[in-house]
């Protein structure tokens, strides 16, 4: 057997054409459930005792449940309720099945990285100690604005790394959103490559694209993980 | 100036203040002694609501509030009259020593940052750390840290300081330079209720002794009276216990 480069070449350019979506889904996702997650981790941090117990009960059930799972069922459920929704209660004459299959894929994503990032964000909480928050409020300054200046700045940093992880974890999950009908790296490589049956060919291109992609997403978190934790450097400043 | 009646507190099925009451008059050096799981931490806890007492009255010059159901606005105002120096230090370990002293000022008490820098330098210089304003508290020795402490405190300009064992994390060699300073404000008039197991510093520094065992203040009266001549058993057995630690004799 022998690999067709030259197939391997042109697809690795059709493929790049996919990386802005999967960096979309990637983004967008941990821009919008990121500061959720945060409030969330909070939330149960601070021991309220309803928020608390329902965003536990809503962390495990989207961890104890395989992503594809999630994916299958509101793919093919969220669609059809909607319509159901617009057409039979609205009473609008509109279809909402020509909506963007990458919509989906932001519902599933979102729901799934806010249980993630909840916990990344409530270990992390837990690390500062307690002590501090207790400095603040001895001084004279609220529990918001001691959280806002001193808790979430320290947490930031040991969340780094876990951060780090599920970022990388997210945009490798997206390839998941062929699923969904969306057109991103793993969905571009599929099509070209049941022309002709160069799976393998086409694989490899989609090995290399996410090795590269991931590499840089480590190398980023890393440089801003240096740039916010400067108090923690022995060096006198 | 300060007077809390009556307090109680219960942790779990555990009573640790049975009803104490405790007078501070301005200028007072309050020192509270008494053996470990006495209440005397958490007493001084419950005078700026780190800790919720179940019962008892604080007055606090005008402010009279019962402790158990102080409104928000009255533990924030009550905790603007009073500095806390905590056993750990609990600096804000992302801030220098610097910006430890300043957020009090700038951020609590809305202080313009100029004057708040000024006033949190002249802090810092009084420790001692006049070398140390842009050092993050990782990078300073313990008894360096619990000075940004006192500092941090100090520069609020309390009415009362709460001291929380304030030596007792550090290693010998150091506690001198924290004593040092808490003298010195003592000196100056500041009013301070200090938990210490420094009986030098007790029998030196105080106007008044607060001993406590069990929740209970046991007795209360000048140094002299309570190193020379308690007047309670329990007294003199923790001070002879204590004392001979400091004493090599067998």
């Amino acid at each position: 057997m022998e690999l067709n480069i030259k197939f391997m070449g042109e697809t690795l350019v059709k493929i790049l054409t996919g990386i802005p979506t999967t960096l979309e889904i990637t983004f967008f996702t941990l821009l919008t459930a990121g500061p959720l997650a945060f409030l969330f981790a909070v939330a149960r941090a601070e021991n309220r005792k309803v928020a608390g117990r329902l965003i536990a009960g809503y962390v495990s059930f989207i961890r104890g449940t395989p992503v594809i799972l999630q994916i299958l069922f509101l793919y093919s459920l969220l669609p059809s309720l909607l319509n159901h929704l617009i057409r039979n209660v609205l009473q609008l004459d509109y279809n909402i099945f020509n909506w963007n299959p990458v919509i989906y894929a932001y519902v599933v994503f979102i729901i799934n990285n806010l249980a993630v990032l909840t916990e990344v964000f409530r270990s992390a909480l837990q690390t500062v100690n307690q002590g501090q928050l207790e400095a603040g409020l001895a001084v004279g300054m609220t529990k918001r604005q001691t959280y806002l200046r001193i808790i979430i700045p320290q947490a930031m940093v040991a969340a780094m790394p876990n951060l780090c992880n599920s970022t990388i974890g997210l945009l490798k999950s997206t390839s998941l959103a062929y699923m969904m009908g969306v057109k991103e790296i793993t969905s571009i490589a599929r099509t070209a490559a049941a022309y002709g049956y160069d799976y393998i060919e086409a694989y490899l291109d989609v090995f290399f694209v996410y090795l590269v992609l991931c590499t840089v997403v480590q190398l980023i978190f890393k440089g801003i993980e240096k740039r916010i934790s400067v108090y923690k450097q022995r060096l006198a400043g | 100036m300060l007077e809390i009646r009556n307090i109680h507190k219960t942790f779990g099925g555990n009573q640790v203040l049975k009803g104490v009451n405790i007078k501070v008059e301005k200028g007072d050096v309050v020192v509270i002694l008494g053996p470990s799981g006495s209440g005397k931490t958490t007493l001084l806890r419950c005078i700026n609501f780190l800790e919720r007492a179940d019962e008892g009255s604080l007055d606090f010059d005008e402010i009279h509030t019962e402790l158990k159901n102080a409104s928000r606005r009255t533990v924030n105002k009550i905790r603007k009259k009073t500095a806390f120096v905590f056993q750990n230090y609990n600096l804000f370990q992302n801030k220098t020593a610097l910006q430890n002293v300043m957020e009090g000022l700038t951020v609590a008490r809305k202080v313009p940052r100029e004057e708040a820098e000024v006033i949190a330098k002249e802090a810092l210089d009084k420790v001692g750390l006049a070398d140390r304003y842009g050092y993050y508290p990782s990078q300073l020795s313990g008894g360096q840290q619990q000075r940004v402490g006192i500092a941090r405190a100090v520069a609020v300009r309390p009415e009362v300081i709460l001291f929380d064992e304030p030596t007792s994390a550090l290693d010998p060699e150091l506690i001198g330079e924290v004593l040092c300073v808490m003298k010195e404000l003592a000196r100056e008039g500041v009013t301070m209720v200090v938990v210490t197991h420094e009986m030098s510093f007790a029998h030196d520094v105080a106007n008044r002794v607060v001993f406590m065992e069990g929740g209970v203040v046991v007795e209360e009266g000048t140094p002299r009276q309570i190193f020379q001549s308690p007047r309670e058993e329990r007294t003199s057995q923790f001070l002879h216990r204590v004392n001979r630690d400091y004493d090599y004799s067998i």
